[in-house]
């Protein structure tokens, strides 16, 4: 080992110290920055991964549109069917209705879903929490939760289902009556806006409504997982018929700016979290320089002794260093453990507020989610031994600066 | 190969103290052969420190030159193998035991395995402190400290040693004991020294002894 290393080490950790205070504080403000860091972007990630997951449970990995209906749906599922990487395609029309139930009229969107493909993209059946996705036929109706507290509805009540098409109707003198619907589930998917306004009905029935025939609005795609949705997209795009007017988009592309602002806000968390450990970096740059001052005559002494001023300025920097790394490996130790305990902390707080209902509610979980990506640890654990090492940067430019006769004389 | 270990060739040194130019050498000249003892006394601010920094390199002269063993490069590439030093103050590392102190010397000119701390803990044995290779500096006695600072000089096989009055923060038992061993280990190690003291008595020991008064050398 280089003497400047190990003299850095001697001087961090000295020998016969049990507890090198000054060496304690400086890793403990950086351990302080790190376990911060790694709480909160874990968090963020956690309900970052959450929501894009949830995305990909309501809409699969790639939707499919035109610009009009898809009146042959049969024959462009088995096109994309076909295509490498999917696994499974089903269709849905979409809208808007009026809902009525005891004369209190909403207007949520509504789906209208292949029972039959259905189960091969979207996970349905996870989000249903009152009665099942067997219960839904053309004559029932499966709501959001929040619309069906909203309105007071419950499984087995019976709505009344308005369309456009009434609309249409009237005005060439026809009549087309309200369809009285019976409720069969309740669904939640832990999303704020789907949750309030959203009601799923059989692709049969939506046609009825809005009048279709056989076509549909668009095809959601699952593919093979880890595979990349873009790539696939493109191969379905190459796939689909030029003249059919669709196009295939992957949930990234569908979603872009939600997930931009969903990283902005994770960049910027880190950002400013980040200003701990510079902050914490100052304290260990304070120190060296006051090791610097202190050890005037020493660095005199390694300089009488044959050492280089590079090498006492990597004497110094290496303690940074060495500082940035013990405090990171001690930072990842308390973020980790208390990423642990999270949901412990989560519930006893909870409970000592009476407030469990409420986050449930509120947030759609019980549980704090946390997902920390490989990139972002890397991130983290770079970006603060860099700080840390640039902390020891002054002190060991002071310290290369000391002429040795000069520090010796410094008595 | 010739035995002149040190020459100081015409050197001079000048210090900017306000507006008045110290002259604190003036056309110092001086050799010293290997093996050989040379003390230099004189009355404080003669400029004996100021000379033994320039015959070590830490410093540069405004003219003239030093020579280790022929050659002006005196830098801290050559230094840590060719000289040793002993300092008034000790000037031991805090953080490091004794037997570190030591071996942070050998560690200037190469690394550092079990042969090399073996050496190390056999130097200390030969200044006395087998026992006391573990300690701190700060559990040691002034004494104790500056046979550390001689092993240390010592360790690396260097031709010459440059002590500046090593006894200065000793009292004269423990003073004298430490010249007596750092003049025995020279001479058994045939490893040249110059000793700025300004003690005769020590000064008396060595096999020459210079005067410096004004910035000149001369011989006592």
């Amino acid at each position: 080992m280089p003497w400047y290393l190990y003299l850095a080490l001697k001087q961090l950790f000295p020998t016969g110290k049990k507890f090198p205070f000054f060496t304690a504080i400086s890793v403990l403000g950086v351990a302080l920055g790190v376990a911060l860091l790694v709480v909160s972007i874990s968090v963020m990630g956690g309900f970052g991964h959450e929501i894009r997951r949830m995305i990909v449970d309501t809409q699969g990995d790639v939707q499919i549109r035109g610009s009009g209906l898809v009146n042959n749906p049969k024959a462009i599922m088995g096109l994309v069917a076909k295509v490498p990487g999917v696994t499974g395609v089903t269709p849905f029309a979409e809208g808007v209705v009026m809902l009525e139930y005891n004369r209190k009229p909403i207007f949520p969107g509504i789906q209208g879903i292949d029972l039959t493909h259905i189960n091969d993209v979207i996970p349905l059946t996870r989000y249903i929490h009152n009665g099942t996705l067997g219960d839904l036929d053309d004559d029932t109706i499966i709501l959001s939760s929040q619309l069906a507290y909203s309105i007071g509805a419950n499984v087995g009540d019976k709505v009344q289902i308005s369309s456009p098409l009434q609309l249409e109707k009237l005005k060439n003198d026809e009549v087309f009556l309200p369809r009285e619907l019976t409720i069969s589930g309740i669904f939640e998917i832990g999303h704020q806006q789907l949750d309030s306004s959203t009601v799923l009905v059989t692709l049969r029935r939506m046609q009825d409504l809005y009048g279709l025939g056989n076509a549909v609005h668009g095809f959601d795609v699952k593919i093979v997982d880890g595979l990349d949705p873009d790539v696939v997209t493109r191969r379905i795009n190459a796939a689909l018929p030029p003249a059919s007017g669709l196009e295939a988009r992957s949930w990234m592309e569908l979603n872009q700016d939600f997930l931009f602002v969903l990283q902005l806000e994770k960049n910027l968390i880190f950002i400013l979290l980040l200003f701990i450990v510079v902050v914490a970096a100052f304290s260990v740059t304070s120190s060296l320089l006051i090791s610097v001052v202190r050890k005037t005559r020493e660095i005199g002494l390694l300089g009488a002794l044959g050492g280089s001023p590079r090498e006492v300025a990597l004497c110094f920097c290496f303690q940074g260093l060495l500082i940035g790394v013990s405090g990171t490996v001690c930072g990842l130790a308390f973020g980790f453990g208390f990423l642990h305990v999270r949901n412990d902390i989560l519930h006893l707080f909870t409970k000592l507020t009476g407030s469990q209902e409420a986050l449930e509610r509120f947030y759609q979980f019980s549980n704090v989610p946390a997902y920390l990506q490989p990139g972002d640890l890397l991130l983290i654990i770079a970006s603060t031994i860099v700080i840390s090492t640039m902390a020891g940067i002054i002190p060991a430019w002071r310290a290369a600066r000391l002429k040795p006769v000069e520090a010796l004389r410094n008595e | 190969m010739s035995n002149v270990i040190l020459e100081a060739r015409a050197l001079r040194k000048t210090y900017l103290s306000g507006d008045r130019r110290l002259e604190v050498l003036n056309d110092v000249a001086m050799t010293v052969a290997r093996g050989e003892s040379v003390s230099i006394r004189g009355e404080s601010g003669s400029g004996k420190s100021t000379l033994l920094h320039l015959l070590a390199g830490l410093d540069q002269p405004d003219a003239g030159e030093v020579l280790w063993a022929g050659s002006t490069d005196t830098g801290t590439g050559r230094r840590a193998k060719f000289l040793g030093m002993v300092f008034q103050s000790f000037y031991l590392i805090p953080e490091l035991d004794a037997l570190e102190n030591v071996v942070m010397a050998m560690r200037m000119v190469g690394p550092v395995g079990s042969a090399e701390r073996d050496r190390a803990k056999a130097m200390l044995a030969r200044v006395g402190l087998a026992e006391r290779a573990h300690h701190v500096p700060a559990h040691l006695s002034g004494g104790e400290r500056q046979r550390v600072a001689v092993a240390r000089a010592l360790i690396n096989s260097p031709q010459l040693i440059l002590a500046d009055e090593p006894t200065g923060n000793l009292d004269e038992k423990t003073g004298d004991a430490v010249i007596a061993l750092l003049l025995q280990l020279c001479a058994e190690t045939q490893t040249a020294l110059v000793l700025v003291t300004h003690n005769a008595a020590h000064a008396a020991k060595t096999s020459r002894s210079l005067l410096m008064h004004n910035g000149a050398l001369n011989t006592a």
